[in-house]
């Protein structure tokens, strides 16, 4: 009996439909084969596009950067390339589902049900996504009047001390990430002399006020691990059948998941390095176990940087703001009216530079912050479609 | 210039006085906690200095840096000094303006808040099973026990409550910060975005706010909670954290996020364009997207039945609240939030849809074989058609809800159903009568496990008459369900009593029938003794037996019961007593008749009032 909701498009139609016809099972498992063929290609390109990356225009804000040649790992644009290859893998992943026959696998009947339980725990990922990347709104905001200050001529000291004051903010901001900032103050290079103008802690802590909007219990850290716990790669038979693309797809869905974790900064205890054991043989894994290298990699050097591991907020932008924040800083505090020509040009430069970035960070946070509800919107969806095969399958 | 340099010079001192990092005195205290006059020299020496810098450097105040060269050249050594002031001025006014807006944060009394939320219709609490026809020896303990749902899965308590979310209140904006306060404020902010500050102004204000407004959170009972943790909880802890969200969103909504706006407007409006908007945004973005959190886990949760009214009472709050959500979140940037509030909604529909369609499948799939003893009335009838009662108490929403009509035939192993006759019915309507259907059919399905016919149709004539009774007791679903099906399913029940009859005392009436007694062709005499006897020991045979076991069978409704006792005696009694009066005296002329002539049309009528008592053991038998 046809549910009265509209699943229109979907491919719970084409799966009861399926279970009717008479087809042998040997042109099924045929093309099972080829289904899986071509999604495991479909991976590996997606994927690697994404390590070269010549940023396909894939958003409106790319009006603004359409000379970039490529995006480098972890800025705005190349995570919102990420998302795109998830959801087009996703989409994939759902055309060869439809193909399988459900109800004479008990394999599917195993692994999905894991699967379901992994969609959830990256839903709320994404809703910490959300909010941290409102955290990394707050630092853009306090760039902003750190830029506008050097902006001014003459560069005299009262413009340098307000920019001193906000980039104290904001460089406090970018490292303590919402830990508990006691544990690594002896961490930072710049420790106390910057921090005291000898004022009442009227700095406000917190590269956003979005202290703990995500609960302890649900640190992203923590359902990543969960949701790698029982990340199994089939062997033997399984390997060619339907478990196969389940493997996979749960595979991307946790490298991405981790990806939005370490670049977002989520409130979150330290992210593991490498969460995903891959099996770097198989061609679609190739370019993904490069990623998770090459962004582990990141983190084991911001780990050296500032001691105690990262809270997320690899984002290139940060990263690159940090840097900036902490070279002005130093000018700053060296700083003594009049400024020589020559450091009024260096400090223009990174200025500028900061400036730059906090133009991309305006538009592309928005773009971004909406491509992850629209992870979650897919997300959800494939959850009620699995569910809904799930609970027909074994009424026969 | 020289009385407008000793103006400077004054303003210049009395903003240094002021630096809180210079001094110990100034960071003991607060501008705008000592006397008024204070307060107004400090922000007339911060405007005398901005109105020096405007008047003078605008050729030199550029903020290109490509003019950083020509401007170095040029350097007023006056300007420098200006400039610093103001910077010590900004950052002592920023200072001041957390002071003053953190000594002002409002502490609400959450339960004077709820007061004005009491909902609008009394709550009645109906357990299942109030048939008020049962009777004593019905299970009335077992009514009350319904805990067996359709898909078996344990809580399927239904209570019925009619306690309506279609609260009357609206928005109620409160005054956070009072008047002096506010104008001390704006006085503050009015300087911050003259000189350029408000950047500062903005990040000030978000930080105190939202820290405020979590604190409201707490208070209002709204917690952090994961999707993961909402799945995991069980259903009736879920109950009632949808009770206690419906509440607290209200105020949250109607006066928690609406006071924020209308501070932002009282601070910002005026001063600087938009700066009320990003501020509104910067308090409240993050707190309504947690706030939508446990919604929008509720839409995407495992569907099941019970959670049918539940999901109802959400979705009819947040479409209550929608347009206030649309009127306090006007501003673009909060668009998103908007949309969320209309997503979960429409989720929220999808998955009320859902459930009706999964309950369909699951009362029409639902496995259980073992026969209810006595016949009686099956729990699935009654969970079904409580369920189906309280539908019809959320008629209101549902009928928006449900667009499209049952589908059925597709499967062999489905009823069919033909609609055309139930033209002017609504979907909802249509659903419901669906669900009768295929609860008959499932019924019929289960009373093909009684050994014996009769009782089988004993069970579809109880259970097709409890529905009946149950739509009729319900004015609102008799409506629904409209009167011509309502007499079809009358039909129904009728003619299992029809068969039952037939099905259990055709044999006997026939061992009372006339045709092979008569030996020879005579009439008065030639009546075969050893037929007789045959015949009278047959009847008592049967008759026993019946009583034996239709003793034990069931007929709750009294007056259902009384009916087929009366119709039964109709047909057996005189028939009895007619062949009693013909051939006991043939009987009692002969050996032993007391083997024979057991019963007295006294007994038979006593008898008679044993059966569909549902006695557990069967009643012991009289003799004479």
């Amino acid at each position: 009996m046809a549910p009265a909701t509209e699943f229109q498009g979907s491919f719970l139609s084409r799966i009861s439909i399926r279970r009717n016809q008479i087809v042998s099972m040997d042109v099924n498992h045929e093309q099972e084969l080829e289904e899986l063929d071509y999604f495991q290609k479909h991976v590996a390109e997606r994927f690697s596009d994404l390590l070269s990356s010549p940023s396909p225009p894939s958003s409106s804000s790319d009006a603004v950067f359409v000379s970039q040649p490529s995006d480098p790992i972890l800025s705005i644009p190349w995570l919102q390339n990420l998302l795109d290859v998830f959801m087009s893998c996703e989409a994939e992943f759902k055309a060869v589902l439809s193909t399988t026959q459900i109800s004479k696998s008990p394999v599917l009947e195993r692994v999905l049900p894991e699967m379901l339980d992994r969609i959830l725990k990256a839903l709320d990922i994404c809703n910490a996504v959300v909010y941290g990347i409102d955290s990394v709104r707050q630092s853009r905001r306090l760039a902003e009047i750190a830029v506008t200050a050097l902006k001014q001529r003459p560069l005299c000291d009262g413009s340098v001390r307000r920019a001193k004051r906000a980039l104290t903010r904001l460089l406090v901001g970018l490292n303590a990430d919402g830990r508990d900032r006691s544990g690594c103050s002896s961490n930072r290079r710049t420790t106390s002399r910057s921090w005291s103008f000898g004022q009442r802690s009227n700095v406000t802590v917190g590269g956003g006020g979005s202290s703990g909007h995500v609960s302890k219990n649900c640190s992203a850290a923590k359902q990543i691990q969960a949701m790698v716990s029982n990340l199994v790669v089939p062997r033997g038979a399984e390997a060619s059948g339907p478990a196969m693309p389940v493997y996979i797809m749960s595979s991307v869905m946790v490298l991405v998941m981790w990806v939005l974790v370490a670049a977002v900064p989520c409130q979150t205890s330290s992210v593991l390095v490498a969460p995903l054991s891959l099996p770097k043989h198989q061609s679609w894994a190739s370019a993904t176990v490069s990623i998770q290298e090459r962004i582990g990699e990141e983190m084991k050097r911001k780990e050296k940087r500032c001691g105690g591991g990262g809270g997320g907020g690899l984002m290139e932008e940060m990263q690159r703001m940090e840097r900036i924040g902490l070279s002005l800083m130093e000018f700053a505090e060296k700083f003594r009216f009049p400024a020589e020509e020559e450091e009024e040009e260096e400090v223009a430069e990174k200025v500028d530079e900061l400036e730059e970035i906090c133009r991309r960070m305006e538009v592309g946070l928005e773009d971004l912050q909406g491509q992850v509800r629209q992870v979650f919107h897919r997300l959800v969806r494939s959850r009620i479609e699995i569910v809904s095969v799930l609970d027909q399958a074994p009424a026969i | 210039m020289d009385s407008d340099g000793s103006k400077l010079e004054t303003a210049e001192r009395i903003i240094l006085r002021w630096d809180s990092t210079a001094s110990e005195e100034a960071r003991g205290k607060m501008i705008f906690q000592s006397d008024r006059d204070e307060v107004d020299r400090f922000l007339r020496a911060v405007d005398e200095i901005q109105r020096s810098l405007s008047s003078t450097s605008i050729s030199f105040a550029s903020s290109s840096s490509s003019s950083a060269a020509a401007a170095s050249a040029a350097v007023d050594d006056y300007e420098v000094k200006a400039n610093s002031a103001i910077q010590i001025a900004m950052a002592r006014l920023e200072d001041e303006f957390r002071s003053i807006l953190l000594s002002h944060t409002t502490v609400f009394e959450p339960d004077s808040l709820f007061l004005e939320e009491s909902s609008v219709s009394p709550s009645l609490t109906v357990e299942v099973g109030d048939d008020s026809t049962v009777t004593p020896t019905t299970d009335v303990a077992a009514e009350e026990e319904e805990i067996n749902s359709p898909g078996g899965s344990g809580s399927g308590r239904l209570t019925r409550r009619r306690s309506s979310y279609r609260s009357t209140s609206s928005i109620r904006e409160m005054d956070l910060i009072p008047p002096e306060a506010v104008s001390d404020l704006r006085s503050i902010v009015q300087r911050m975005v003259a000189a350029g500050y408000s950047r500062e102004c903005i990040q000030v204000y978000g930080n105190v706010r939202k820290s405020a407004m979590e604190t409201i959170f707490k208070q209002l009972g709204i917690v952090k909670i994961s999707i993961g943790d909402v799945q995991r909880l069980d259903w009736e802890a879920v109950v009632g954290k949808i009770r206690q969200w419906i509440r607290a969103a209200k105020v949250c909504i109607r006066v928690v996020f609406s006071s924020e706006k209308r501070l932002c407007e009282q601070l910002f409006d005026g001063i600087c364009i938009a700066m009320d908007e990003t501020c509104f945004m910067e308090t409240v973005k993050a707190s309504a997207l947690r706030l939508f959190t446990f919604p929008e886990a509720i839409s995407i949760s495992r569907r099941s039945p019970e959670k049918l009214f539940k999901i109802l009472d959400l979705h009819d709050a947040l479409t209550d609240m929608l347009p206030d959500i649309e009127a306090i979140f006007d501003s673009d940037s909060l668009d998103t939030i908007r949309a969320q509030a209309v997503e979960i909604q429409s989720r929220l529909a999808d998955a009320a849809r859902g459930i009706l369609s999964e309950f369909e499948n699951a009362v029409l799939r639902e496995p259980s074989v073992v026969p209810v003893p006595g016949g009686t009335i099956h729990p699935l009838t009654r969970y079904v058609m409580n369920y189906i009662v309280m539908i019809s108490d959320y008629k209101q929403t549902l009928d928006d809800l449900i667009m499209s009509n049952p589908s059925s035939g597709s499967d062999p192993n489905t009823p069919d159903m033909d609609f055309t006759e139930l033209e002017s019915k609504s979907p909802l309507d249509l659903h419901l009568i669906w669900l009768i259907v295929i609860l008959h059919f499932n019924l019929e399905e289960k009373s093909h496990h009684y050994r014996d016919t009769s009782l089988a149709h004993i069970f579809i004539m109880n259970n097709i008459h409890y529905i009946v009774h149950k739509v009729k007791r319900s004015p609102e679903l008799r409506e629904m369900i409209g009167d011509h099906y309502l007499r079809k399913l009358t039909g129904i029940f009728r003619h299992a009593a029809t068969n039952y009859q037939r099905a259990t005392w055709v044999r006997v009436l026939n061992s009372l029938r006339d045709e092979g007694l008569h030996v020879s062709g005579s009439f008065s005499s030639g009546v075969s003794r050893s037929a007789l006897r045959e015949r009278f020991k047959a009847f008592n045979t049967m008759f026993e037996e019946v009583h034996r076991t239709q003793s034990t069978w069931s007929v709750p409704d009294a007056q259902l019961r009384e009916e087929l006792r009366i119709s039964l005696s109709e047909h057996l009694i005189p028939a009895y007593r007619s062949f009693l009066g013909r051939f006991r005296g043939h009987i009692e002329s002969g050996r032993h008749p007391e083997n024979y002539l057991k019963y007295s049309v006294e007994d038979i009528e006593t008898i008679v009032l044993d059966f569909f008592e549902g006695y557990t053991t069967p009643p012991h038998l009289r003799r004479r």
